[in-house]
């Protein structure tokens, strides 16, 4: 091995510094900064519009950077071509288009394309990497359906299944369960949670802080451009931070492994309190 | 994976099927086993053999590689703009190279041999017209942006055409025949010029198979999986011009093929993966033209009809029926 290769492996899968993004002339982020480490799942967290999209499309390389510094392994974003990123990183859009006549399978296989060469067919080593992709997220018994056919959470597997057959080091996904009922939820949480704990650095955007404390190992939050805090989850989601961030009076509990994000849903229970 | 490997084999039957009876067929009937010998080189020196090698046989390559042509065009447009109609007409091609045949038809009345280059020439002068609109600024190879571009092109070149049509009416009816769209026994000439950019284009579009399938699902996709989406779809774009102009150079304006092949080829074969909807529609626009170019020569042989109107009234009923069955 050499030096620079040595280096490289020392240093974290994604480091972020000062990311500023302007879409049409709008800045959307004013500098925000990011680290993930090796088997750490990061929660991206803030209100929306706050930019938590934008950010991990823009680490992702998804989005031109209009300043600031994206590192992954060390090595810039910049000077990485399409197929080097395809390499390290994985991303999960929040949702996918549903192309007409196409199977689970042959999407999962579409997600391993990043390693072939033009015309070339797919290796014993690929075939592996795709069934293993789909056996991971639980698609493996309805492979041979079409995306037209599938429910939103089994939709939600096979898109992250998409994103394991590349098999890099770090998985990216934008909210993937904003649209999805409790159980689903629970399931990809799961998933996401299992495949953290196996080594895969996961970064996560996600609207439910009960979620995003119950799963994620630190939690960043972004607010109108900007990361505010980083850290474990229940030591920054603070009532104060929720109350000036996401203008609600609430309270994050923990208790067993289980979380619960208690609302004044309404103004009249804000009021009651204050008047107890 | 049977069902696609049984569609692919009956069009690859079909395609061979049309070439035989295409080069037995025509004002002259050349014997099945006879004709079969002269493509063997075992012909007698007859004068059926004349017919097939200098007439028949270079009409029959032209229907074969405009067929195939249009029919790739169609397909990986439909592909890259994620939308079922998708044509070349959409990215101005069709519109771009009737105008330039009818300028040589009605303004170059004697220079007839130049109507291949103008097609062309006009064909891809409209598709970068699109490209340069629709890849530049904000949004740049955004799908909407694409077809919206494309129709206008489209509407100013045809425009153009009934200009020139109406200003010349008494050279209109030497044009219509262009307009139809149909092939012609003129030998080898034509392909001898066109051959490099059909080329082209079906090495690019093979190349763009993978690509595609990435963008269908998804920008997002795509990117994740090392691709820049707006280059793939400006990769179709081209592709497909070069295809759509060097078949219009050859064959006129035959675009009801390029939007019907791919969707019978995809309903057939039961998915929409580009690995087997590019061959499939090749193979499928191949006998198709090479089938209806027979019969609109010979059903009222030795008229000739143009095979485009032939084409769409064969073939609209057929694809009717395809779209109630499985939609």
């Amino acid at each position: 091995m050499t030096t620079a290769a040595r280096e490289g492996s020392a240093e974290a899968p994604l480091r972020a510094r000062g990311v500023e993004v302007e879409i049409g002339g709008t800045p959307i982020l004013r500098g925000a900064d990011l680290e993930l480490a090796r088997g750490e799942l990061l929660a991206v967290v803030g209100p929306n519009g706050a930019g938590k999209s934008t950010l991990v499309r823009a680490v992702s390389g998804l989005q031109p950077l209009a300043a600031g510094e994206v590192r992954w392994s060390g090595r810039e974003l910049g000077e990485m071509r399409g197929r080097d990123l395809a390499r390290v990183r994985a991303f999960v859009p929040q949702r996918m288009p549903v192309p007409a006549g196409v199977t689970v399978r042959e999407a999962v296989t579409i997600g391993r394309s990043s390693h072939l060469r033009p015309l070339r067919r797919l290796s014993a080593h690929d075939q592996d990497a795709i069934g293993a992709a789909m056996e991971r997220t639980g698609v493996t018994r309805f492979a041979g359906r079409a995306l037209t056919t599938l429910s939103g959470g089994e939709l939600q597997r096979v898109q992250i299944a998409v994103g394991l057959a590349q098999e890099t080091p770090v998985l990216i996904a934008d909210e993937p369960t904003s649209q999805l009922d409790l159980g689903a939820t629970v399931g990809i949480a799961t998933l996401l949670r299992s495949l953290a704990d196996d080594g895969l650095a996961v970064l996560l955007v996600v609207h439910d802080l009960a979620l995003a404390a119950a799963l994620a190992d630190r939690a960043v939050i972004v607010a109108e451009g900007r990361t505010v805090a980083a850290g474990e989850p229940g030591a920054i989601l603070t009532s104060e931070r929720l109350a000036s961030i996401w203008h609600a009076e609430a309270h994050l509990s923990e208790h067993d492994g289980r979380t619960a994000l208690h609302v004044a849903w309404t103004e009249r229970a804000e009021a009651s309190r204050g008047a107890s | 994976m049977a069902r696609r490997a049984l569609v692919f084999a009956a069009l690859a039957v079909a395609v061979i099927a049309a070439s035989v009876v295409s080069l037995a067929l025509g004002a002259i009937n050349v014997p099945l086993s006879e004709t079969i010998d002269i493509l063997l080189g075992k012909g007698t020196g007859g004068p059926h053999e004349q017919i097939v090698e200098t007439l028949r046989l270079p009409r029959t390559v032209e229907a074969l590689a405009v067929g195939a042509a249009l029919g790739v065009a169609g397909a990986i447009l439909q592909g890259a703009l994620a939308n079922p109609l998708a044509s070349p007409d959409v990215i101005g091609v069709t519109g771009g190279a009737g105008f330039g045949a009818i300028l040589i038809i009605i303004l170059f009345p004697g220079s007839i041999a130049l109507l291949p280059v103008g097609a062309l020439a006009f064909g891809l002068l409209a598709a970068s017209l699109v490209f340069a609109i629709a890849w530049s600024g904000a949004n740049r190879g955004n799908t909407g942006k694409v077809i919206l571009a494309g129709i206008a092109v489209l509407s100013l070149f045809t425009a153009g055409t009934t200009g020139l049509l109406a200003a010349y009416p008494e050279r209109a009816p030497s044009a219509i025949f262009f307009i139809a769209g149909g092939l012609t026994s003129s030998g080898w000439d034509e392909l001898q010029t066109i051959w490099p950019y059909f080329a082209v284009g079906f090495i690019c579009a093979a190349i763009l198979i993978r690509p595609l399938d990435r963008l269908a699902l998804g920008d997002d996709v795509a990117a994740s999986l090392g691709s820049r989406p707006h280059l793939i779809r400006l990769g179709a774009a081209i592709a497909a011009a070069l295809l759509a102009a060097a078949s219009a150079a050859i064959a006129g304006l035959l675009g009801f093929l390029g939007l019907v092949v791919p969707h019978v080829v995809r309903m057939a074969g039961g998915t929409s993966s580009q690995t087997f909807v590019v061959p499939a529609s090749a193979l499928g626009g191949a006998a198709l033209l090479a089938a209806a170019d027979t019969l609109a020569r010979t059903l009222r042989a030795p008229i000739e009809m143009p095979v485009g109107p032939f084409m769409v009234i064969l073939g609209v009923p057929l694809f009717l029926w395809l779209l109630r069955k499985v939609v």
